[in-house]
């Protein structure tokens, strides 16, 4: 919680779909350098394969430069889907922001 | 190609023609109009000039007649013979009338000013008729000054008709050179009108070009497109044709035949065209009585998803061969595909031991198997790690149940699951279609879960089942082979 400014937030809402990728990917490309990533997926109730592959790229990339990532999900249907994706397995998931905040602050360097 | 190029040709040629042809009608007018003032002026100064010959002759005739008229007189004073006097009567009857054609002539040619001159001519005609004439033939002897007298009047009589005759031969000159002008107009309107007609032809000929390439040019370009547009379609039916070629040879899914474990499976494409869909399964039979399942999807559709889709089962294949331990399996298999850049594929692998009934799976993105036990609700198994092909950083673990004689085993793709968006009731839906289905345990059951599930519903995405039913027999076959 001390560092907010390093934190960058990527907010995405609704169902995720192929139609939206281009916005995904903006969304994503937009905090590629950040120090650390808070995806805020709370209002997402659907994602499609495509949509799942962005995120999926997203996060192991971010992981691979050690840059610390939490997801916020909180929609059953969403939290559902990304079990089945095995994503639960691979990243560190909360169901508010402000608890993914703490873990990020904690973890983010400075 | 003609309904295309029909009205495209009539629009373009109407254009250059409307307006090369308002052009012309333009120049016609404008000849006919000029045409018609240049002859009315023409016509009028050929009319002029004739007009002031004739009026100039008959002035020459009043000089005539008087100088008749006096020449009969003096032959008269001298002779005195009457015969003399022909000359003076025939002057004196033809002089009225020709003062009065000349007076006619010149109000006609409204040349008003030369009036005084013939008013002049006739008052001295009559003052010397008076004076002289009559004198001279009256008298036999005539006094000198009447001679002197005639001589001054008939002077001024000729100098009154030259008067008129150069005012006549002025109008002449103007009347002359107003019709010369109407001729360098005519000569002018003619050049104009050729160089009009000569530069309609040529805007006409550049236009005519100009629409003839452009034509040539569409069509060209038209030409181009149609053949663009075959080559793809040309292009669209080869792969389509190439990839329902490698789906048809890759899709030989030929089920192991054996006493301790009853197989089904079935897989629909979601339509038509994207039969080429990126689902597969496999079973087959490994050493120690035991069988290997996989099921898998690749994300995407096409020739790049059934050829990934290829590899991923050719390589799940050979590393079972290996090691037939689900999380070593789909470890490898990840491996070869991050290496190789493959399409993101989620996967099942299991491993049935027929003998103790046992299974081993691990899942990489993929749902979880469905295992339904006799007097049991069907249940949804644990869930896996991430997808194939994502990062090396992965740790799959092969997690094991132990099952009954008749449980059914049911591997699948999301495709079975997705209920409109809703995972809930797609997995409500698979586990009761399960349920439903195990209870009659008929030879092919992944088909009849399919049409359960599917009863009310359109197939949206590929679907692909694939069921084990563990034999209720205490394994007569395989404990011999075991001791052997």
């Amino acid at each position: 919680m001390n560092d907010h400014d390093s934190i960058s937030v990527v907010s995405l809402g609704g169902e995720l779909e192929i139609g939206r990728k281009d916005e995904i990917r903006e969304a994503l490309a937009a905090a590629r350098d950040a120090e650390s990533v808070l995806v805020d997926l709370s209002a997402v109730t659907y994602a499609d394969s495509i949509a799942l592959t962005e995120l999926l790229r997203f996060c192991v990339g971010a992981q691979q430069d050690e840059r610390p990532v939490a997801l916020v999900i909180a929609t059953p249907q969403f939290a559902r889907l990304v079990q089945y994706a095995g994503l639960s397995e691979a990243f560190t998931i909360f169901d508010n922001v402000p608890e993914a905040r703490e873990y990020l602050g904690a973890r983010t360097p400075r | 190609m003609d309904t295309e190029w029909q009205p495209r040709l009539a629009r373009g040629f109407s254009i250059p023609l409307v307006a090369t042809l308002g052009f012309l009608l333009i120049v016609v007018l404008m000849l006919v109009v000029g045409g018609n003032f240049v002859r009315s002026v023409v016509g009028q100064a050929f009319q002029d000039a004739e007009r002031i010959r004739s009026t100039r002759m008959h002035v020459a005739n009043m000089v005539n007649q008087q100088l008749d008229e006096e020449t009969g007189v003096r032959g008269y004073a001298v002779m005195r013979s009457p015969i003399m006097l022909d000359p003076y009567f025939g002057g004196r009857a033809a002089l009225p009338a020709e003062f009065a054609r000349v007076r006619k002539d010149l109000n006609e040619l409204g040349m008003q000013s030369a009036l005084p001159a013939l008013d002049d001519a006739v008052a001295t005609n009559n003052r010397w008729l008076h004076r002289v004439a009559f004198p001279m033939i009256l008298a036999h002897h005539p006094h000198r000054s009447v001679e002197l007298r005639g001589k001054v009047l008939v002077d001024r009589f000729r100098r009154d008709a030259a008067a008129i005759d150069a005012t006549m031969a002025q109008r002449a000159a103007l009347v002359n050179a107003r019709a010369e002008a109407s001729v360098v107009w005519v000569g002018g309107f003619a050049s104009c009108a050729v160089l009009a007609v000569i530069l309609a032809a040529v805007i006409f000929t550049v236009q005519q070009y100009r629409l003839t390439e452009r034509l040539e040019r569409e069509r060209l370009t038209l030409d181009r497109a149609r053949r663009r547009s075959a080559e793809h379609a040309a292009a669209y039916e080869a792969e389509k044709r190439i990839a329902d070629i490698l789906q048809e040879a890759f899709s030989e899914r030929l089920l192991p035949e054996l006493d301790s474990v009853q197989f089904s499976a079935t897989y629909v494409p979601a339509t038509e065209q994207t039969k080429i869909g990126g689902d597969w399964y496999d079973a087959l039979q490994l050493p120690d009585d035991r069988v290997l399942v996989v099921i898998g999807d690749v994300t995407g559709h096409g020739i790049d998803a059934v050829v990934a889709m290829n590899k991923a089962r050719q390589l799940v294949i050979g590393c079972a061969l290996l090691d037939a331990t689900p999380a070593r399996i789909l470890a490898r298999v990840n491996l070869e595909l991050v290496r190789a850049r493959s399409p993101i594929i989620t996967a099942c692998c299991g491993v049935v031991d027929t003998r103790t009934r046992e299974l081993e799976y691990a899942a990489a993105g993929h749902p979880p198997p469905v295992l339904l036990e006799p007097g049991c609700r069907a249940r949804l198994l644990d869930f896996g790690a991430l997808p194939l092909g994502v990062t090396t950083k992965v740790e799959y673990r092969t997690r094991r149940v132990q099952t009954v004689p008749g449980a059914t085993i049911v591997f699948y793709t999301d495709g079975a699951l997705e209920y409109g968006r809703d995972l809930a009731s797609g997995e409500a839906a698979l586990l009761a279609a399960v349920e439903l289905v195990g209870a009659r345990a008929p030879a092919d059951a992944a088909r009849a879960i399919r049409d359960t599930i599917f009863r009310r519903r359109k197939v949206t995405d590929d679907v692909a089942i694939l069921t084990l039913r563990l034999s209720e027999k205490t394994l007569p076959a395989a404990s011999p082979r075991r001791i052997a």
